[in-house]
């Protein structure tokens, strides 16, 4: 059974719970273990970069160690969170001196970073068997149409050299898996502006707008996520949208662990479905009662 | 040795860590003008503000809102033809000011990075609802208003934390934030 | 005294730096300038200092910090005396408000901050130097 070091995030304890849940109950299904990381801290986001890269890596390290620790890759849902561990885990692995300095500061945690493990996000680790996800869509979620959006920090900047971040395909690849149909969503890689909706609100509307009408114009009934921040922006600030360009958007925004887990047949409430501001569409709504009797 | 050291130098300075091209081979190509998602909103392009500073214009450059606006979303940097790390630029241009205490008055970006780090600093977690505090007063009453509703929404959702996290080993946490920065008891 | 004593200084601010190196040159020392860890390691290895006066806030974050411990490890380095001059606390103000400066934090042999008085400067430069040249004849 494939094991991981479970990294939720500050945003899945409340925020962007459905994300959480509906992970646990995919995983269930697929056999992975997740194990959450005991103690985990904040990863720090993009707000320590600004201030102290050393204090930035050193939050992200304790994780990293305490996962390393209990002998597993660390597997994180938030495509911010993934990306800081992510690259302090190359940054650290690479540069000696940082990684000594940063093990003393980890000493009064009684903690060390060895650069022993991997940092995976997690649709990475749901998408690495496609038949499997395949197999167990025992409800595929035919006739919905999905815009994949990766968003950018899951792609950028490059994890190694040449990686393919202008024309992934496995956000699609996944969507054919489930039963669903994945439509030609031009803006997919687009930065939804994350915290700019607070920093630069004017901006990150506009951004948002953008995204939401090409979602329209490419003829989807739903957007697809995998990044806490990514729903909140698309989502939760449609009305701010509208409101801001007197556009009357209505998209309903769901992480893509919740369309993988209603595929496989596990109840709407089970995958947090209900706790966004928008209702599922006709064709979610057909698979959705489809696994109430149960 | 140079007696004087250029605002060019300066910022390779703060970026002798950074991975890629250093910023003095930029060439001009404006790729990441063209693809940088908040441009518009910028009052100077990444492209300009690089030539900027390549022309040493320290003052200038220090009185833009540009990286305070950038969403790191890391398109300029896979996408710049010399492989300069554009998106770090604007990450050591935001320590740069808040160093110096140097920046726009009315930018909210500096005061959110603040609470956000002390409240981590107090908890080892973030908090949303504390963020708010940082921006809610640079709204106006329009955008006050609809912020409420969507904050409402949400805590009918049962999507928003009413008492702040706390990770269990917080002392340790402390300690070991104090041995990268040596402030504090 | 008859052999010029070598400083170093590693300062991001190319005025701060400046400033000091003058005060120091007219004092008859003998002073190189470096504004960044990279250059700052790279001089080091090139030539023996008697005295190193090291910044705190620059590049990525608090490197002085990382530096200083890196030369506590290294048999050679560890010898030299090594004085901070930081503004940590104003750079950083936000973070812990009111809080001094920790030395313990980091193993340096002296750290003030700044502005720092030319006398002051001088004097702990002097006694820093001496300190050191008097443990070595041990």
């Amino acid at each position: 059974m494939k094991q991981f070091a479970y990294f939720p995030g500050c945003s899945l304890e409340k925020m962007a719970q459905s994300y959480h849940l509906s992970t646990i109950e995919v995983a269930r299904v697929l056999g992975i273990e997740l194990q959450e990381l005991e103690d985990w801290n904040c990863c720090g986001a993009t707000a320590y970069f600004h201030v102290d890269e050393l204090l930035a890596h050193t939050l992200c390290a304790r994780n990293l160690a305490m996962a390393e620790a209990a002998g597993m890759d660390l597997v994180a849902p938030c495509s911010g969170c993934y990306k800081n561990m992510h690259a302090c885990n190359a940054h650290l692995k690479k540069d000696r001196d940082l990684a000594d300095h940063i093990n003393f500061a980890l000493e009064e945690d009684n903690l060390h970073f060895n650069g022993k493990i991997n940092v995976r996000h997690l649709i990475e680790v749901f998408t690495e068997d496609l038949k499997e996800v395949k197999a167990k869509a025992t409800n595929p979620l035919a006739g919905l149409k999905v815009a994949p959006y990766y968003g950018c920090q899951i792609l950028r900047p490059r994890k190694y050299e040449r990686e393919n971040v202008e024309e992934p395909r496995y956000f699609e690849d996944l969507m054919t898996a489930i039963g669903a149909t994945p439509v030609d969503f031009l803006l997919r890689l687009r930065c939804c502006g994350a915290a700019l909706i607070i920093t630069n609100r004017e901006a990150a509307l506009s951004m948002v707008r953008n995204l939401l009408q090409n979602a329209v114009d490419s003829g989807a009934d739903v957007i697809a996520t995998a990044c806490p921040l990514c729903q909140v922006n698309l989502e939760c600030y449609q009305d701010q949208v509208n409101a801001e360009f007197g556009t009357k958007f209505s998209v309903p925004v769901f992480y893509f662990t919740q369309l993988m887990g209603l595929s496989m047949g596990i109840p709407a409430k089970q995958l947090g479905i209900g706790t966004e501001f928008l209702s599922p569409p006709a064709a979610m709504l057909a698979a959705c009662r489809k696994t109430a009797v149960v | 040795m140079a007696t004087t050291v250029t605002f060019c130098q300066e910022i390779a300075n703060l970026l002798h860590a950074a991975g890629g091209t250093p910023v003095s081979a930029c060439m001009q190509c404006g790729t990441c003008s063209g693809t940088c998602p908040v441009g518009d909103f910028m009052d100077v392009r990444p492209q300009r503000l690089i030539r900027m500073i390549d022309a040493g214009l320290k003052d200038k450059v220090l009185a833009t809102r540009s990286f305070w606006y950038c969403a790191s979303c890391y398109q300029c940097t896979v996408r710049c033809p010399r492989g300069i790390d554009i998106a770090e630029l604007m990450y050591g241009l935001k320590r740069y000011t808040i160093w110096k205490n140097q920046y726009p008055e009315d930018l909210v970006g500096p005061t959110f990075s603040e609470t956000f780090i002390k409240n981590i600093m107090r908890t080892g977690r973030s908090y949303e609802p504390v963020l708010a505090t940082s921006y809610f007063f640079t709204l106006g009453i329009k955008e006050m208003l609809q912020e409420a509703q969507g904050a409402t929404m949400l805590m009918l959702k049962g999507r928003l934390p009413v008492l702040p996290a706390r990770i269990k080993r917080l002392e340790n946490f402390k300690r070991m934030i104090q041995r990268i920065i040596p402030l504090g008891d | 005294m008859s052999e010029q004593k070598q400083l170093l200084i590693i300062d991001d601010d190319p005025d701060f730096a400046e400033g000091i190196k003058s005060i120091l040159v007219k004092a008859n020392y003998k002073v190189d300038m470096t504004h960044n860890p990279k250059d700052g390691w790279a001089a080091l290895e090139k030539k023996k200092y008697d005295l190193l006066l090291l910044d705190v806030m620059m590049g990525r974050g608090a490197e002085g910090i990382m530096i200083a411990r890196k030369l506590g490890k290294d048999a050679k380095l560890r010898e030299m005396p090594v004085l901070i001059i930081t503004s940590i606390r104003e750079q950083m103000a936000f973070l812990f408000p009111g809080a001094a400066v920790h030395p313990n934090f980091v193993d340096v042999d002296e750290l003030v901050e700044k502005p720092v008085e030319p006398k002051l400067l001088l004097d702990k430069v002097s006694t820093l130097i001496k300190t050191s040249e008097a443990k070595k004849k041990k």
